[in-house]
């Protein structure tokens, strides 16, 4: 909701979320979004999550 | 002073991994490959773009961009979020190639602070602060806000205590730091470093450069970062040392206040009196307020929200907005759902997955997309930042330079202050003033790119 004030100094505030939870039919669709979230969540973690996560070792930057 | 130019430097972190996960290419390697459009255009792996921001491969393989000057902090943040897509197009382009040359190879890059080494890199930002105010106090002032304000702006995680335990904690980088104030940046990392580079008139500016911060993945992470920071520093320049509020061991503190997710603890003050996190913060709060202007009045909002997240518990405006509750709130779901501890690597592999910038695969743009992080800038307005500099800064005048003599295939160089063209007699142009938008002698320079342009020899 106070996303919304942020359009004053934001330029952009986040209407489709507010019309999200105005229209039912929209709210099922994010429910649906939220749901595929975490099954692709789910992939990538099943996925070798534990030698990715090694993998990444670089030097110190700054 | 109630203008005031800022720039956010962030380094990358980068991986390349084969299908199973693990390494197929070095990170030398891998900034190699990525960079590869980027020497073809400007024959270096270190320029500055269309608009006006320098992307270069920092020590240790990191790409990095630092972002044009900007006054005005949501401008910032889109000019940090175009950064995010320049380097995503990089990404996106090697990945295709190395696809095509048959090899198991994926770049990804990460938008955090540490890998899974314990090595750190960083996000710095850079404040114009004036000259007369005495920088010698500034930092003492400005330390106990820095220290504490993590409990707004940090990026959360998950920290491997001495006991081998695991907790989720307001800022990992907090364990980085080692100095209050120092020159170095590498061997003790300190929370502001004084190396003094104003990239402008060095009689009147100082460049103040904050290195505490985490790289923000939500744009009002990023957002509060400056602006807050800003006021405080508005609050210092009037002439307000804050003695009161000096803490006694700046690093113990910043160790403490990362751990204590309710912010009540005590931290000790140098007075020998102590206060808890979430009261330094409001103290600041309540110093600054006067100082708003109607504009500023979100800042403040927004500022006071953030704290009120943390003393109540209550998340329900937090974990839609601050990065650092976004990803507790995660954490915990995921965590309960597959059954898995915060030690879990699954969780490791998740905070990496919440900083990839890849704006499909990448986990920040599909909670996004599902309405669990903002989105508060408009698309266009980042878009429009990919090539072009804020029009209300010096950064104006090195974006045109650039973009025409890029479109004029123009050889030239370019730093923060001076432009020149890359032939013989030809004579630097020097902007020292930050908020400079116009100069004759920019304008003589751009005449002559487009001069160059169209002088060209037909080929024969």
């Amino acid at each position: 909701m106070s996303q919304q004030t942020f359009s004053s100094s934001g330029g952009a505030g986040d209407d489709e979320q507010g019309e999200e939870t105005a229209v039912g039919g929209q709210t099922f669709a994010s429910a649906q979004a939220a749901d595929s979230l975490l099954d692709e969540i789910d992939e990538v973690l099943e996925s070798n999550a534990e030698t990715f996560v090694r993998s990444f070792v670089q030097k110190g930057g700054q | 002073m109630k203008r005031r130019v800022g720039g956010l430097e962030t380094e990358y972190g980068l991986v390349c991994v084969r299908a199973d996960g693990t390494r197929a290419l070095e990170p030398e390697a891998a900034a190699r490959e990525l960079f590869r459009p980027v020497v073809a255009l400007g024959r270096s792996s270190n320029v500055f773009l269309g608009n006006a921001a320098r992307l270069y491969l920092d020590v240790g393989s990191h790409p990095e961009i630092a972002t044009a000057e900007c006054d005005d902090w949501w401008d910032l943040v889109a000019q940090d979020r175009a950064g995010e897509r320049i380097l995503a197009d990089l990404v996106s382009t090697a990945n295709a190639r190395l696809a095509e040359q048959g090899e198991d190879a994926r770049i990804h890059l990460l938008k955090n602070n540490v890998d899974s080494a314990g090595n750190a890199f960083g996000s710095h930002e850079n404040f114009l602060v004036d000259r007369r105010g005495e920088f010698t106090r500034l930092p003492g002032a400005l330390l106990p806000f820095l220290v504490t304000r993590q409990i707004m702006t940090g990026a959360g995680g998950v920290v491997r205590e001495a006991d081998g335990g695991a907790r989720f904690v307001f800022s990992r980088r907090s364990d980085h730091m080692w100095e209050s104030v120092s020159s170095a940046t590498t061997r003790t990392r300190p929370i502001i470093n004084t190396r003094d580079e104003p990239h402008g008139d060095a009689t009147r500016y100082r460049r103040l450069h904050v290195i505490v911060g985490d790289s923000t993945m939500s744009e009002t992470s990023t957002w509060l970062r400056f602006a807050t920071t800003d006021l405080v520093l508005r609050l210092i320049e009037s002439g307000q040392v804050l003695p009161e509020l000096k803490l006694a061991d700046d690093i113990a503190a910043i160790r403490a206040v990362a751990r204590d997710l309710r912010g009540s603890q005590p931290v000790e003050l140098e007075s020998g009196a102590a206060m808890s996190s979430l009261e330094i913060q409001q103290r600041y709060l309540d110093l600054v307020a006067p100082l708003a202007d109607e504009s500023e009045q979100i800042v403040l909002e927004t500022w006071q929200r953030s704290l009120d997240a943390v003393r109540t518990g209550d998340r329900s405006w937090a974990r839609t907005r601050l990065d650092w509750a976004i990803k507790e709130a995660l954490f915990e779901e995921v965590g309960a759902r597959r059954g898995i501890g915060l030690d879990s690597p699954q969780i490791e592999r998740l905070d990496l997955a919440y900083h990839d910038i890849d704006p499909e695969r990448g986990l920040f743009s599909r909670l996004q997309q599902a309405g669990r992080a903002p989105r508060v800038l408009e698309d266009a307005r980042i878009e429009a930042a990919r090539t072009t500099a804020p029009t209300t800064t010096r950064a104006h005048l090195r974006g045109q330079v650039v973009t025409e003599a890029i479109a004029h295939g123009v050889d030239h160089v370019v730093d923060w202050t001076t432009m020149r063209l890359v032939r013989p007699g030809a004579m630097p142009v020097t902007v020292l003033d930050p908020f400079a938008t116009q100069s004759d002698e920019v304008d003589a320079l751009l005449a002559q790119i487009r001069a160059a342009g169209t002088a060209r020899p037909d080929p024969v």
